[in-house]
């Protein structure tokens, strides 16, 4: 008798030594780290992290994340990097520590950052930053973007602007942003010289940049393209516009930063004309998927309010853009996770190349093993301010195609 | 085989109908269906919403190129297909291939994306758009859809190729009694698409009484119109089914269309193997939908009605045929046009793969692990089973 007992325990114990198909019943935290400078560019900060949230807690509150036979609840960790590459190296160590399986971030440090988490095999996900040398299937294969690009945008100005027969002054300022951007728009415009009026570095920071414009107007450029922080856009505006200059004013998306507005919100004239390129925030089908995901986004944490009136006195609101990249990144994820079948970060970076998952506006978002870019550089589209609010552009083929988005409440 | 099913189907719904009807409309075959899965290439389902809109069309012209060996056998196979977008709206495209690596082909308008078993391409049409991709396929999967075999072979001084028409099928085909005036007009109807290298529309026939299953299926092949060169390293002395120009033999001829699907080259002398260059494109039917006794139309053919109506449902059904092999790589667009041109290369000698070091370490050496865990335990389990009842 004392043998079958001791027989029955050791077939049982060989029982689950192959017990592959047993279920777990309690759900496990699986660690998504967020790392962005929550005190350096704090709209940033917030809008890729609340991204994050809202889609990790709709996911949560459906019963969590079901890979293999184990149920998973993602669990959302946020560093504040400060802006600073330093800083990003220690999150990221702290994140790898905590056994993240993907760090989202707003690209700050990446250059000294993706070969850390390479060596636990954990993806990047870049969800702002648009350098050209950020991302690199090839050389950094686990990095990844959704966000509109550097190269996307500047190609599509000069197919945009080249047309026109505008002589184009090429303005940037001198933050590591300004100079990628001027590098990629000489690129983009270099088939072109007879276009461009003048190339002009422009001090970041400086709030009078009166003798720079001068400058810009002497070389006759009738248009300006200013790739830099919004400081330095609202600077250039309010130089053009205080000596009567019209020129039509193109920027790369930090030209819809509220910070713009709220600079000239004495001046709301000044910001009318002014046209930014971004990612299209709505898609063919429609604004009916990203008016859910801002409704959704909205109700979790509030209107993102730009602290501006229209001319007929209703508040200007946010459209969450970027919110909507990070929420995107952790949808492709999850479809990551369930190719994957498992919650190895080398397995899921892998995987990662593999999946499309429906974005917030309607688009297919996805990698493949040659492009980590999950916004693809058509996507790209241009608005035009007016009344503090914007609209896509009407003589551009991709933007007359796109409804606007209500941006008052 | 699905395909035949359904058109044995067809034809058997249609049969009880007959009982109802003196006279019925059966649909001929064309455009569609085609008799086989593939070609098009198929791996994988494309994602959902990976498809054109309806304001988006395009058309695809492809260049395949296989490499063979000395025996003919394929050893590498490249795809150059160029989608061109008409219209403007978003595209979201999923082309299926077992690719090995794919990069933009000349005066693409966007970079190919890669995943396992498929190029993928997304972007903004505006107006009109060119996709390009070049892109390196795995040859074991991809060489059956391929539409000639090659077997090349040297006995001595002697050199013989043999170049076969793969693309021919058995298929489901029906039988009835039709007007004969209707018959030579479709039949004319059906000549002069073939001939203007049009894809075929759907008609129909107007069938008395029964309708069934002919007792034997029909063996369809694409007519292929191939033309290439052997050249050798020094001039041959003779040469059979090619032309001897120079060191080179030169041979042209339709594999299919009331021809034979096979024909051999053999050539005498030439100093060695010589480097193959075989371009094959799946062409029209032109004998098989000549008037008799070179009539300018079937309006005047003696056939009786049967033979007539054999004749159009397998030159139809032969046009088909060719028409799938015009698409190796699918495209987007079921209505889209496409053409394909198949070239086949000797390929560069490669150096033998040390597969034996890879294999043994690799899924054997797993299995080896798999074999001896299971072994284990159901030594194990013997064990305590013996024990229990010592």
């Amino acid at each position: 008798m004392r043998r079958l007992v001791i027989l029955l325990a050791g077939i049982s114990v060989l029982a689950a030594g192959c017990g592959g198909s047993s279920t777990s019943s309690s759900p496990k935290n699986l660690v998504i780290a967020v790392d962005v400078p929550v005190t350096g560019s704090p709209y940033i900060a917030q809008t890729i992290r609340q991204g994050v949230e809202l889609a990790t807690s709709n996911l949560n509150g459906g019963g969590g994340l079901r890979v293999g036979n184990q149920t998973y609840k993602l669990r959302v960790k946020l560093y504040d990097n400060h802006g600073s590459a330093r800083q990003a190296v220690e999150d990221t160590r702290r994140a790898l520590d905590a056994g993240a399986v993907t760090i989202v971030t707003d690209g700050t440090g990446v250059d000294a950052t993706w070969q850390l988490a390479k060596q636990k095999g954990v993806s990047l996900a870049i969800a702002y930053d648009g350098g050209s040398g950020l991302v690199d299937a090839e050389k950094r294969p686990n990095v990844f973007r959704i966000a509109p690009t550097n190269h996307g945008i500047a190609f599509r100005y000069a197919e945009y602007l080249i047309p026109k027969k505008l002589k184009v002054g090429l303005l940037s300022d001198d933050s590591a942003y300004g100079r990628e951007g001027a590098a990629d728009i000489a690129k983009a415009f270099s088939e072109n010289p007879g276009s461009v009026a003048l190339k002009l570095t422009l001090p970041a920071g400086q709030a009078d940049l009166s003798a720079q414009i001068l400058r810009a107007k002497r070389s006759g450029a009738t248009a300006l393209l200013v790739w830099g922080q919004p400081p330095t856009i609202a600077a250039v505006l309010s130089a053009a516009r205080s000596i009567g200059w019209q020129v039509p004013v193109y920027t790369p998306p930090t030209g819809a930063d509220p910070f713009i507005r709220q600079q000239l919100a004495d001046h709301p004239k000044w910001v009318d004309g002014l046209t930014f390129a971004s990612g299209r925030p709505t898609a063919e089908v429609g604004t009916g998927p990203f008016t859910n995901f801002q409704s959704q986004y909205e109700a979790a944490y509030g209107p993102d309010p730009v602290g501006v009136k229209t001319s007929s006195g209703q508040k200007v609101v946010q459209p969450p853009e970027f919110g909507m990249y990070s929420y995107d990144f952790i949808h492709v994820l999850v479809a990551a996770l369930t190719h994957a079948g498992s919650v190895d970060p080398a397995k899921v970076t892998s995987a990662l190349n593999q999946v499309t998952a429906q974005g917030a506006n309607g688009d297919q978002r996805g990698f493949n093993e040659h492009n980590h870019d999950g916004v693809v550089d058509d996507d790209i589209y241009f608005a035009r301010f007016h009344d503090m609010t914007y609209q896509p552009v009407q003589d551009d083929p991709l933007s007359a195609t796109l409804p606007p988005i209500v941006q008052t409440r | 085989m699905r395909r035949a099913l359904a058109a044995a189907a067809l034809v058997a719904a249609a049969a009880p109908a007959a009982a109802l009807a003196d006279t019925q409309q059966v649909l001929l075959p064309g455009p569609t269906p085609y008799p086989t899965a593939s070609p098009p290439l198929t791996t994988v389902t494309p994602p959902v919403g990976a498809t054109l809109t309806f304001r988006v069309h395009a058309s695809s012209n492809q260049r395949v190129t296989a490499g063979v060996d000395s025996a003919g056998r394929v050893v590498s196979v490249r795809a150059l297909q160029n989608l061109h977008l008409t219209g403007t709206g978003d595209y979201l495209i999923v082309v299926p291939a077992p690719v090995l690596d794919v990069q933009a082909g000349p005066g693409s308008q966007s970079q190919p994306g890669q995943r396992r078993g498929q190029i993928l391409w997304a972007g903004f049409a505006a107006k009109r758009k060119l996709l390009s991709a070049d892109a390196t396929l795995r040859p074991g999967p991809v060489a059956a859809s391929l539409p000639l075999r090659l077997r090349a072979a040297r006995d001595g001084d002697r050199y013989t190729l043999t170049l076969a028409n793969a693309t021919e099928v058995s298929q489901v085909a029906f039988q009835g009694t039709a007007a004969k005036p209707e018959l030579t007009s479709l039949l004319d109807q059906t000549r002069r698409q073939s001939l203007a290298h049009e894809r075929l529309t759907p008609v129909y026939v107007t069938i008395s009484g029964l309708v069934s299953q002919r007792p034997q299926k029909a063996r369809i092949a694409a007519p292929l119109l191939v033309t290439g060169e052997l050249r050798f390293p020094q001039a041959p002395t003779s040469a059979t089914g090619g032309v001897v120009d120079g060191s080179s033999v030169r041979f042209s001829f339709v594999l299919g269309d009331d021809q034979p699907l096979a024909r051999r080259v053999e050539v005498i002398g030439g100093g060695g193997e010589p480097r193959l260059r075989v371009e094959v494109t799946p062409t029209a039917v032109v004998r098989g939908l000549r008037p008799p006794g070179g009539a300018a139309s079937w309006r005047s053919s003696g056939l009786p009605a049967a033979a007539l109506l054999r004749r159009l449902i397998d030159t139809r059904m032969e046009l088909v045929r060719s028409d799938q092999y015009q698409g190796f790589l699918a495209n987007p667009d079921s209505l889209g046009l496409n053409t394909t041109s198949y070239v086949y290369e000797t390929a560069a000698a490669r150096r033998a793969a040390p597969v034996a070091a890879e294999s043994s370490g690799g899924s054997n050496g797993t299995l080896v692990l798999l074999v001896a865990i299971g072994g284990a335990i159901v030594a194990a389990a013997a064990g305590l089973v013996a024990w229990a009842h010592s």
